[in-house]
């Protein structure tokens, strides 16, 4: 009784914050059409986490190593595509309800090619499987490349967009974490991290290791169809070259940089990687991209390099209550951004690093890059390492020196 | 004459030139306390898996109630009521303690996996019952205490006891430990002594044990079984074991 209570109540609540962000985003680009840009970026942040978050499913939660994830997200996207090129026209439904039948066609399709490359992952282990999920990427994008009517190199145009679908992406994404955070809850869970630590364990114990896998890579795949579905009908418009294999990287990055397992951590380190590259375009001034001196970039890189150097040291050498141990990376990240602003201006001195300059704009990729190193030489575990985010541990956090608290 | 619960017919496998197990016949009845022992490379390991269907037997038969289960999968195996523990520990390290055996309690799920995903009251109750049977178990071999932590921060003796809980979370009809006692210190010996016992007496389990220690084994066992590369050199009762010329000459001289 009062489980459905709370769970009604928390699903009221999660529509509201939905369609309350939905209509906040609408108002902000009927205010100004030139915002219309941030509406996409919110519609692919949701499209990325619901990624990160599925392939952590196969990867982080079963184990195995997929790291051609883009490709079911093109599958996705273009079951979705060729359904409502195929079916807009005559379906009796809205457009709004036309998105939950795309995201389901494309997470049929998508998670009958899971299928298919999950029955594979049953022989092969490790990198062997990885080689595999590629490969089985690349052959899909090819395929696709050379088939006319799926329109080959020039994409496929879907007449029949929906533009207004941020609701449907961020749904997508919630439900996509509930779906494997209700599963870590449960022994079925248990089962699929088991199959994580130990096959030979858990098939010992009873747990059928090939039903595991194998559903891990179909819910997996299919989250990642539906996504590509929504993003297909959003844009109106895909071409094999969204779904390269830089992406399918992209995704795995997030989720080794969020830890392997966490659900948490993805969703963090989604939002994250798929936001640096997108920082740049705020640092504008008068209509122009902020300008980056030789001398800062020179001295940034000092200040890291060196920032980097003493964060890790003292994560090592000082086991301290959690709380401490924060207070001391704020400093030194501090004192590393003071130290460039200082050290920048000497440098700033030298007429050859003063003089030479680059927008902003041109250093996207580069702070993507700096941002994966350090968090991994800081954290190599990910940001989360196995551990998910819970209320009662963020509180435990907050408070003042009692490390004692955690159960161990 | 009942059907014995586990019983191996001139069971057999060869590893390329090496037969590992060769002709090893035994009747292991309900409720018995059953030892298996022999020196290194002897072979017990690997009767282990053949049981358990981590090998397909080469020839010979493998009857469990009466019915031939050589080469069936090893989570069928489970299901059909046998479980094991591992002479080099494999638990789910990163789980906790509690965890661990909850996933031996899995595969008694009656829940389907929808109802996990979308965890619903049927799911959250079996999560519930599971978790109470495993820290039953957890009691039982006096883990209770650390349920929370991490299998792997566990010192070895415990990372022994929690294999044999989460073996008995399956609630198997017969239970086969592979050294269960290596490198606990000789009180914690004592304790998985009782534990044993009781595992026999008051749950009613059929166990088989490989065992080094002799005074361990044959304090316990009321049957054993000694294998000599990969052949069964004696069978019988422990009195008639530690008398046996042959077992003595295995062991060249060690005191058993
Ligand atoms: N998969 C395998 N492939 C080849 N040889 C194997 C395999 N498994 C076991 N063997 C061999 O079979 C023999 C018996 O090994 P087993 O592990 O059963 O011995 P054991 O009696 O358990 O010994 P210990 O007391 O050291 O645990 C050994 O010679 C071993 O090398
Ligand atoms: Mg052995």
């Amino acid at each position: 009784m009062k489980i459905w209570v709370v769970r009604i109540l928390s699903i009221i609540g999660t529509l509201v914050a939905v369609f309350g962000f939905e209509f906040f985003m609408r108002g902000l680009v009927a205010q100004d059409q030139s915002l219309d840009y941030i509406y996409r970026l919110a519609v692919l942040a949701g499209l990325f986490v619901t990624l990160a978050v599925s392939l952590n499913l196969i990867n982080g939660i079963t184990g195995q190593f997929s790291i051609g994830h883009a490709s079911f997200y093109m599958v996705g996207a273009y079951a979705g595509a060729t359904l409502t090129n195929s079916l807009y026209k005559i379906q009796p439904l809205g457009p709004e309800t036309w998105l939950f039948v795309v995201a389901l066609g494309g997470a049929v399709a998508a998670g009958i090619a899971g299928l298919i490359v999950g029955l594979h992952s049953l022989r092969l282990k490790g990198d062997y499987l990885a080689i595999v999920t590629l490969g089985f990427g690349e052959i899909i994008r090819i395929i696709v490349f050379n088939q006319p009517f799926l329109g080959g190199s020039f994409g496929l145009n879907i007449a029949d967009k929906n533009d207004k679908s941020l609701w449907a992406v961020l749904l997508l994404a919630i439900l996509c974490i509930a779906v494997c955070r209700n599963l870590c809850q449960t022994p079925h869970g248990l089962a699929f991290l088991a199959v994580r630590e130990d096959e030979v364990a858990s098939s010992a114990m009873g747990v059928n290791v090939t039903r595991v896998k194998v559903t891990a890579f179909i819910v997996g795949s299919a989250f990642a169809g539906a996504a590509g579905a929504l993003l297909g009908v959003y844009d109106g418009l895909i071409t094999p070259d969204t779904f390269r294999m830089d992406v399918s990287f992209l995704i795995l990055t997030m989720v080794v940089l969020g830890g392997t397992g966490s659900i948490t951590g993805s969703v963090i380190a989604a939002l994250l990687l798929f936001s640096i590259p997108e920082w740049p375009r705020f640092m504008v001034e008068g209509g122009k991209p902020w300008q980056v001196t030789g001398a800062t970039l020179l001295a940034g890189a000092i200040c890291l390099i060196v920032s980097v150097y003493l964060v890790k040291r003292t994560i090592d050498e000082y086991h301290g209550p959690q709380r401490t141990k924060t207070l001391r990376i704020v400093g030194i990240v501090g004192g590393g951004i003071i130290g460039t602003v200082l050290l920048g201006t000497v440098f700033g001195l030298i007429p050859v690093l003063a003089n030479r300059t680059w927008d902003v704009g041109a250093l996207r990729m580069v702070f993507l890059a700096v941002t994966l190193i350090v968090l991994m030489l800081i954290r190599p575990q990910g940001i989360f390492g196995h551990e998910e985010f819970g209320w009662q541990k963020a509180m435990k956090a907050l408070r003042f020196g009692k490390p004692g608290a955690n159960p161990t | 004459m009942t059907t014995p619960l586990l019983s191996l017919d001139e069971a057999t496998i060869k590893f390329g030139g090496l037969t590992a197990v060769n002709k090893v016949s035994f009747d292991i009845e309900r409720g018995d306390l059953f030892g298996l022992i022999g020196p290194n490379g002897a072979g017990k390991t690997t009767c282990f898996n053949l049981i358990t269907g981590v090998y397909k037997p080469t020839s010979g038969k493998i009857l469990f109630k009466g019915s031939e289960i050589g080469g069936t999968p090893p989570n069928r195996i489970a299901e059909k009521g046998i479980c094991r523990t591992f002479q080099n520990i494999r638990l789910f390290p990163s789980l906790s303690v509690v965890e661990n055996v909850m996933v031996g309690a899995f595969l008694r799920h009656k829940t389907n996996i929808f109802s996990a995903f979308l965890y619903l009251p049927g799911a959250i109750r079996e999560t519930e019952q599971f978790r109470a049977q495993a820290m039953a178990l957890l009691e039982v071999v006096d883990l209770a205490d650390v349920a929370l932590a991490r299998a792997a921060d566990l010192p070895y003796g415990k990372q022994r006891r929690l294999e044999i809980a989460r073996a008995m979370a399956t609630q198997p009809d017969l239970l086969l430990l592979d050294e269960p006692a290596a490198g606990m210190n000789p009180q914690e010996k004592e304790e998985l002594h009782l534990v044993v016992r009781r595992i026999r007496d008051e749950f009613q389990k059929t166990v088989l044990l490989i065992e080094h220690d002799m005074r361990f084994v044959m304090g316990l066992c009321e049957k054993i079984v000694v294998l000599d590369h990969g052949e069964e050199i004696a069978a019988g009762p422990p009195e008639a074991i530690r008398n046996d010329p042959k077992v003595i000459e295995a062991y060249l001289g060690e005191a058993v």
